[in-house]
């Protein structure tokens, strides 16, 4: 199916200008088969650029991509039928029922029948029988999910997939997801969040201004990954007590909450922490901001500029 | 009718399509109605011999009370071919740019469909919905026609309704050029329907206004009624040019659309 020792999307130098802003800036990037990609970065980043260069529905103003073995834009067209895809902005035709616009799509694939769409809308609770425009943001990309997926196809393409899904839905997607890869297939997964995709990615590339900074497996980037806890005390407590710990980066103290950016392991925080009285500790799941602070710590450039925060309480969530 | 792309879109403007064939028919039918009542008033013709050659310039007919006198002044020679016109720029604007506004474009082109086959085959659906609406003015015309004892050929009738068919299609085709190359619903209805009344002032002027004679002779309106066909049948020339231009916009539309990017 797929030439090439087995890259089924390949980008080399691949830029998209857009006069001074956003825009992706040479990128390459190479997708296995048969593994998920999780494509990561801020809003504005880059990704669904990169995603609609990968599709021809853009052109690059600089290098190639490749997908499934053909360059994007020369592809044959029933490379297409190979090739699932769901947009970032979704729009779905509002007036047809979820079941007339898979019809659709499935007669405009050549298609003898839904495929896997019925099995794939049970398990997402997809409701097919009504209008699409009398669905929920989170139904309507149910529908989304299942038409980028059931035609079977060797590479699904998902810009940020389970925007606006249940927290028991997302994690039936993402089981869905596995068995794709299990299948041989491979997904392509674009997030700005990396909850979204550290049950899932293989592999991720963490995207900056439209440049990737990390390509990278998804363990290694969590080891490497900063993360945030809160501590609320009953009673102020000095800061630099914590301040002291090796995985402890930085400390901010808020009445009788502490605020730890830390790294790796919690265990000595733990400890020093369980000398006080301990009303509540809060620990977020680890949001792309907050891998970016690792990044630009690390990083030589724009050291002073730290990343815009998420407000607290939404952070790990879709924005 | 979800098998193809032309056939999804009459699917999804049906209803409109049917409010503009009963708007047709009821205009065909009220007007063809009310001929008896000009027919029986020769005085009318009187009046209009009496008037200066620059009002009957304008007006476009001299002969207000024979059939065809009378179907060219109420319909063919100002609204039935403006209404083909905002039928086909509508359905033009709406084919590429106008679904790309409504952000579905991206996921029709990620299925096994080229660019181009999307363009002919919404450019097929426009053509199908302006010969459907010629078809009801055809019949509902032909029939009134029975009813208050008016004599019009039938074949004369579709030959005119055949010549605004092309006009609107020339129209709706300027639309899909502009709506396909640029990618804007608003920029293409307003140039296409900028040109289309331009055509059609210019050319019911320029029998008063010397200087815009020349300019008038390139109007598409010019093509469309200049011949009338009504009484004389179609020229072929001037369904030539028509036809012809409309092919040339066609391959534009397809150039302008395969060369860009899609907006977001």
């Amino acid at each position: 199916m797929t030439e090439s020792n087995g890259a089924v999307v390949r980008t080399r130098g691949l830029t998209k200008s857009y006069g001074t802003k956003r825009g992706i800036v040479d990128v390459d990037l190479e997708v296995h088969a048969g593994e998920i990609f999780g494509y990561l970065g801020p809003n504005g980043s880059g990704k669904s650029t990169t995603i609609r260069l990968l599709l021809d529905l853009i052109r690059p103003t600089a290098g190639t991509a490749e997908v499934l073995g053909h360059d994007a834009h020369d592809a044959p067209l029933d490379l297409k039928r190979q090739i699932g895809f769901l947009p970032g902005e979704m729009a779905l035709y509002e007036r047809m029922t979820g079941r007339d616009m898979l019809r659709y799509f499935a007669y405009l694939r050549g298609m003898s029948d839904l495929g896997d769409a019925d099995t794939l809308a049970e398990r997402l609770e997809a409701d097919l029988s009504r209008p699409i425009r009398s669905l929920s943001r989170g139904n309507k990309q149910k529908v989304g999910i299942v038409q980028a997926l059931m035609h079977r196809p060797a590479l699904a393409i998902l810009d940020e997939p389970s925007t606006g899904l249940d927290p028991l839905v997302q994690q039936e997607f993402y089981r869905i997801l596995r068995e794709v890869r299990a299948d041989g297939r491979t997904v392509f997964l674009s997030s700005h969040v990396l909850a979204e995709v550290e049950h899932t990615a293989d592999r991720v590339a963490i995207l900056r201004q439209g440049h990737p900074v990390v390509i990278s497996g998804l363990a290694e980037l969590k080891a490497q990954a900063l993360r945030k806890i809160e501590l609320y005390f009953s009673a102020p407590v000095s800061p630099q007590e914590f301040s002291r710990l090796p995985s402890v980066r930085g400390v901010r103290a808020e009445n009788s909450m502490l605020e730890l950016v830390i790294e790796g392991m919690v265990d000595d925080i733990i400890k020093v922490a369980s000398r006080y009285r301990v009303e509540n500790v809060i620990s977020r799941e680890q949001d792309l901001e907050e891998v970016f602070l690792t990044y630009y710590h690390d990083g030589t450039d724009e050291a002073a500029t730290p990343p815009t925060r998420v407000a607290a309480g939404v952070a790990g969530e879709g924005v | 009718m979800l098998r193809t792309i032309a056939t999804k879109v009459l699917r999804d403007s049906w209803r409109g399509l049917l409010f503009w064939n009963l708007g047709i028919a009821a205009l065909a039918f009220l007007t063809v109605g009310s001929y008896p009542a000009i027919r029986d008033n020769p005085e009318l013709n009187q009046f209009m011999e009496s008037l200066p050659e620059a009002v009957l310039a304008l007006i476009g007919e001299s002969d207000l009370v024979s059939p065809a006198g009378y179907l060219n002044s109420q319909l063919f020679g100002s609204i039935v071919p403006l209404l083909f016109l905002f039928y086909a720029v509508g359905a033009g604007a709406a084919a590429i740019a106008g679904e790309e506004e409504t952000g579905t474009l991206d996921l029709l082109l990620a299925n096994p469909v080229s660019r181009t086959r999307v363009l002919l085959e919404k450019a097929a659906a426009m053509l199908f919905g302006l010969v459907i609406i010629g078809f009801s003015l055809w019949a509902v015309t032909m029939a009134g026609a029975l009813l208050v004892d008016m004599e019009i050929g039938a074949g004369r009738l579709a030959e005119v309704i055949v010549s605004a068919i092309l006009f609107g299609f020339l129209m709706g085709a300027l639309a899909l050029a502009v709506g396909a190359s640029a990618g804007s619903r608003g920029l293409s209805i307003g140039i296409a329907a900028a040109v289309g009344i331009a055509a059609y002032l210019v050319q019911s002027l320029a029998a008063l206004v010397e200087f815009l004679e020349p300019v008038a002779r390139i109007s598409p309106f010019y093509f469309y009624y200049e011949a009338d066909p009504l009484r004389n049948g179609i020229d072929p020339l001037h369904a030539g040019v028509l036809a012809g231009t409309s092919l040339v916009l066609v391959v534009l539309a397809v150039i302008g659309f395969n060369r860009r990017d899609l907006r977001v």
